[in-house]
């Protein structure tokens, strides 16, 4: 093959597996953050006997489902049953691949780009395979064969369609400021230019609201709102078959907190860092530690939010996505355009 | 070269559509049929494995393997599966003619919202599985094999006399070809026409179907 072809497909399997297992590993944690902070806003302990801190709680999870015994209830559309975790659990782990963690790094004499794939239309990937998402959750609802999980699902998909459509529209100005798609430009923009948050928080917010709903989080977890419907989409599923879901719920909070980060966040921008003057391969270490910082803080809100707010009602929730969120994305659109058309004349 | 890799691949994908039909119940078969087709195809053509062509085949199989399981398969729930398959091989197909702007529209417009409005009908109408496959009755089968043998002629025909040329050269297009800036630009200035026309009709069908449904609360 041709040595070229061969670097390539080198770094991108290297840079591909790298991402996997930072991944799969955040999302293990994140189980444990989630009962801890859970126990402490609660005024409780939390999972605190295995291992130091209860460090090693993830683990005695993962051993816990992976023995546990994975009924297949009788009455399910097996194929369908059996693919549905998978087909949620995908589209969360693809997305990550557009987004950038850190400038562009010099290894073994080849500037390496931190990130997957630098492609030319970052954000319509990223909303492309959040609208795949969906299928996963209908699909599980369908093919379990039970009126509950079906009516989850049915809501779960009405509410991810509802809310990516203010998400998208969000997104635009963001897009508008930038002049461009691709994610890599989006961040120097903000470099040069200042965070998208400070002068286009309307659509920050309504971003963020946006991802809680897309990822099934409180308070809109009305799929699986348990006094009402069981468990929803996930009714019939056990063992790790269930915890796919979850690993899926946590990815999926992953990459909205990484978007909100590279969107109107500055991405790995640190203020200020540039007139310390460090050595590059310091400043790289800095800003990537900076993202993830900023990740985390999202994270840790989508935790906090979960054990604050309580649930919204159904009519409630289609509501604030259609006669809130829709018109208020709309208004933002028009005023960044204008802001955008002045600070261009 | 090529032709005989599009020539195998369509052997396979009718000896697999034979296998369903002859005998629905026996899926295992017909994956065999597909699994050992495929590998020796690869072996057949392995130093091809790096040109553009090799993986434009690879993607049409799946499209059309996709196309013939909507049709075959028994269970509608499965045909839409399938049928989201096949709209993401057609995307496939934009990103290797270097449409990347198209490609990511061809999947949130039709795999991500048209098909889930599909998905939906399908699931509240909760059809049943169909026993098997339907043979069309008496005329309609001798009707279909024949324009299909017409087809077959038709398609070994254009594979046989093709031009020197490749199908298509991506190297050769113009850099900005298929990015959003460059669509856009041809969107708002030489097609702008054409483009206000087609948002007005989505618009007329918009209020139309709004009327359609409101007319009993009135």
């Amino acid at each position: 093959m041709d040595p070229a072809v061969t670097r390539v497909l080198v770094e991108a399997s290297v840079k591909i597996a790298l991402f996997f297992g930072v991944l799969l590993t955040v999302i293990a944690y994140m189980t444990w953050v989630e009962r801890r902070v859970s126990a402490w806003i609660q005024d409780r302990r939390g999972p605190n006997r295995v291992g130091p801190f209860g460090l090693l709680q993830p683990l005695a999870d993962g051993i816990k489902f992976l023995f546990k015994e994975a009924i297949t209830p009788p009455h399910v559309y097996r194929p369908v049953y059996l693919l549905a975790p998978v087909m949620i659990f995908i589209p969360a782990l693809v997305t990550f691949s557009v987004v950038p963690i850190g400038p562009a790094v010099t290894l073994f004499g080849r500037r390496i780009p931190l990130l997957i794939a630098d492609v030319d239309n970052g954000v319509l990937i990223i909303l492309a395979f959040a609208s795949m998402g969906v299928y996963g959750v209908a699909l599980a609802g369908w093919s379990s064969n039970n009126k509950y999980s079906l009516m989850g699902g049915l809501r779960s998909s009405a509410q991810l369609i509802s809310y990516e459509l203010a998400m998208g529209i969000a997104i635009v100005g963001v897009l508008m400021a930038t002049g461009s798609l691709r994610l890599t430009d989006i961040v120097t923009h903000q470099i040069a230019n200042g965070w998208n948050a400070l002068w286009q928080l309307p659509g920050f917010l309504i971003f963020v609201i946006a991802a809680f709903a897309e990822t099934n989080r409180l308070p809109f977890d009305l799929p699986e709102a348990e006094t009402e419907l069981v468990a929803g989409y996930h009714t019939e599923y056990s063992g790790m078959r269930f915890s796919m879901f979850y690993m899926a719920e946590y990815a999926n909070m992953i990459t909205a907190s990484a978007l909100a980060t590279t969107l109107y966040l500055g991405g790995y921008h640190v203020p200020g860092l540039a007139a310390l003057g460090l050595p590059e391969t310091a400043m790289v270490i800095v800003q990537v530690l900076a993202f993830c910082l900023k990740v985390a803080f999202f994270l840790f809100v989508f935790v906090w939010v979960r054990w604050t707010l309580p649930r919204f009602r159904y009519d409630q929730l289609m509501n604030l996505g259609w006669k809130g969120l829709l018109p208020i994305a709309l208004a933002h659109v028009l005023w960044v355009s204008f802001l955008v058309l002045a600070g261009r004349a | 070269m090529v032709v005989r890799l599009l020539l195998g691949l369509i052997f396979v994908l009718v000896a697999f559509a034979v296998v369903r039909a002859l005998a629905p119940a026996r899926a295992a078969l017909a994956g065999i049929v597909l699994g050992a087709g495929a590998v020796v195809l690869v072996a057949l053509n392995r130093q091809a494995i790096t040109s553009v062509e090799f993986w434009a085949g690879l993607v049409g199989f799946a499209a059309i393997l996709s196309a013939l399981m909507i049709v075959i398969h028994p269970n509608p729930m499965v045909s839409v599966l399938f049928l989201i398959v096949n709209l993401f091989s057609v995307a496939l197909f934009y990103l290797i003619l270097n449409a990347q702007f198209l490609a990511a529209i061809q999947v949130i417009v039709y795999a991500g919202a048209i098909m889930v409005l599909f998905l939906f009908v399908v699931m509240l109408l909760n059809l049943k599985a169909e026993e098997g496959l339907r043979g069309g009755g008496g005329p309609q089968r001798y009707g279909a094999v024949i324009l299909g043998g017409l087809f077959a002629g038709l398609m070994f025909h254009a594979l046989r006399n093709r031009g020197p040329r490749p199908y298509f050269e991506p190297g050769s297009f113009d850099s900005g070809f298929g990015t959003a800036r460059e669509l856009g630009r041809l969107l708002f200035t030489r097609y702008l026409f054409a483009f206000e026309a087609a948002s007005l009709l989505l618009i007329a069908a918009m209020i139309g179907a709004v009327v359609l449904a409101k007319r009993r609360l009135r």
